[in-house]
């Protein structure tokens, strides 16, 4: 069989019944946990603490014994042995790569090292769902990305040099060099975030550049915003682009993706389950959730040597349902709906609770509106008023009153009856994005 | 690695699983070594990792190679 004609990257174990996935688990984890207690000051010390050995673990379910791992302990590990704390298992000078979290959540970003093992592993994390999602050797793949020090789409530009894909950077480019690009090079995949795909669209369409009559693009993969799996968003996406649009979500404390969307694309991304562990816990209690119920991520990661990650608490809320959702034949476990937002961004407004993606997911059914922002402010320092800022396209201007009355009820159905205000800006009056967007303002005083 | 004759799942080793076994194997070796060249050193650590990243999604190892 030639090697481009299976659908998996990984045949082997990606169609693993699914108790031979969890044997594989289990012996992968005992070896982390081990490697972890020698190597790591910071896993032994926790381990010490809650009084549990690596010989301890002997079946999946004893990873319940293993104590959380926070980003607040790692980030305060980083301050009181700087620069890397005593989390890596290795010297420094034994890496290649040093990276850093985007800084999105304003807080300090964490620094991460790899090795050339562990570098090699993440792009092949990304080969998973490039492959899964229908990328081949003959794809020419552009990356509308800045090539920073945030981790972002690195490892997905490796993959696709791994996987023989002509693969096309842009991190100096203008928006208009790179539309320019895309189609003067036949680009067929574009990788960016959600945001930054529909604004090369609309930049696309201020250029007089038709994507789907110029272009070639047959794939849109995005990645780092919750955004990626409101098949609203999808739709613009595509509608502009001409191709499928395909979600994956990753993290910089693991280095890659842990998910993916195939290309049957059953509503959510799979779990790559032989090389993570994806527990989906009740944020408040942490005991687990059963499928189809919403919970928080907590990864524990086989693949990165330097860092061992280890039932980490990620934040992101998700659904976890069973892969048999799917006729794609992968036996990892499917995220309904991609990453639904972060446990720590709903915000309460008299009484209600709001969720930025929610919002996003009922603002983009209407394909009038080019960009929007949330404000939250506190009037007379007792009453909460949140506020959707929208930008319309240029050619529906004159929607407005009517738009204004529609989006308005359609956000207070969403959202228990809550009043939504609803402002309208001029043309490019709103930030524009091109890694994560950050569209919420919330400016009620913190205490 | 290469004198076990499953692999983690327990499954016999395939022709195939002991010939990258055996590659694997003897990459590490060579990159380990400091009496190479830069040139050997540096391209079959390489080629090393790119080994390890076969033999461990089939599940024929789990383990880290040790060096950069």
């Amino acid at each position: 069989m030639p090697a481009t004609s299976t659908s998996y990257w990984n045949p082997k174990t990606e169609t693993l019944p699914k108790a031979q996935l969890r044997a594989l688990q289990l012996t992968k984890l005992q070896r982390l946990v081990e490697r972890a207690w020698q190597t790591s000051p910071f896993h032994r010390r926790l381990y010490d603490q809650a009084k549990v050995t690596p010989e301890q673990i002997k079946t999946l379910d004893d990873i319940r014994r293993l104590p959380f791992m926070t980003r607040e302990d790692w980030m305060a590990n980083q301050a009181d042995k700087p620069l890397f704390g005593d989390l890596i298992t290795r010297p420094p000078q034994d890496a290649i790569r040093y990276h850093l979290t985007s800084g999105t959540s304003g807080r300090q970003p964490l620094r991460v090292l790899d090795s050339r093992k562990d570098w090699s592993w993440i792009a092949d994390m990304w080969c998973y769902g490039f492959w899964g999602f229908g990328i081949r050797p003959s794809d020419t793949v552009f990356f509308a990305f800045s090539y920073g020090s945030f981790i972002g789409f690195w490892g997905a530009h490796y993959c696709c040099e791994k996987m023989g894909c002509l693969t096309l950077a842009s991190g100096n480019m203008t928006t208009e060099q790179r539309v320019k690009q895309i189609v003067e090079m036949g680009a067929t995949v574009v990788c960016a975030t959600p945001t930054y795909a529909l604004r090369m669209g609309q930049t696309a369409e201020k250029m007089g550049i038709d994507l789907k009559r110029d272009g070639k693009v047959r794939r849109v993969i995005v990645s780092g915003e919750p955004a990626g799996s409101i098949p609203a968003v999808k739709r613009m996406i595509e509608e502009m682009w001409g191709g499928k649009c395909g979600d994956t979500a990753g993290m910089t404390e693991i280095g890659t993706i842990m998910i993916f969307e195939c290309d049957h694309q059953p509503g959510g991304p799979h779990i790559i389950e032989d090389h993570f562990i994806e527990e989906v816990l009740d944020p408040d209690t942490g005991e687990p959730v059963g499928y189809g119920e919403r919970g928080e991520r907590v990864v524990t990661s086989f693949g990165r040597g330097f860092i061992p990650l280890i039932r980490y608490r990620t934040k992101d809320l998700v659904c976890k349902v069973p892969h048999t959702r799917c006729t794609c034949g992968r036996t990892g476990d499917i995220y309904e709906g991609g990453i639904l937002g972060r446990v720590d961004d709903m915000k309460l407004i008299r009484g209600t609770n709001v969720y930025p993606r929610a919002v996003e997911a009922v603002v983009r059914e209407h394909h009038e509106v080019e960009e929007f922002q949330i404000v939250i402010t506190r009037v007379d320092n007792v009453q909460d008023e949140i506020t959707v800022k929208i930008e319309l396209k240029p050619d529906q201007q004159e929607c407005w009153p009517r738009l204004q009355a529609k989006l308005g009820k359609d956000l207070a159905d969403a959202h228990e009856g809550l009043r939504f205000n609803l402002d309208l800006c001029k043309q490019g009056e709103l930030p524009r994005f091109e890694l994560k967007a950050k569209r919420l303002q919330d400016l009620r005083p913190q205490y | 690695m290469t004198n076990h004759d499953k692999d983690l799942l327990g499954n016999p080793l395939s022709k195939d699983d002991k010939e990258l076994l055996e590659l694997y194997a003897r990459l590490k070796a060579l990159a380990v070594r400091t009496d190479l060249p830069p040139v050997v050193t540096a391209n079959a650590k390489q080629a090393m990792v790119m080994l390890w990243n076969a033999c461990n999604d089939l599940a024929l190892i789990a383990e880290e190679p040790g060096c950069d």
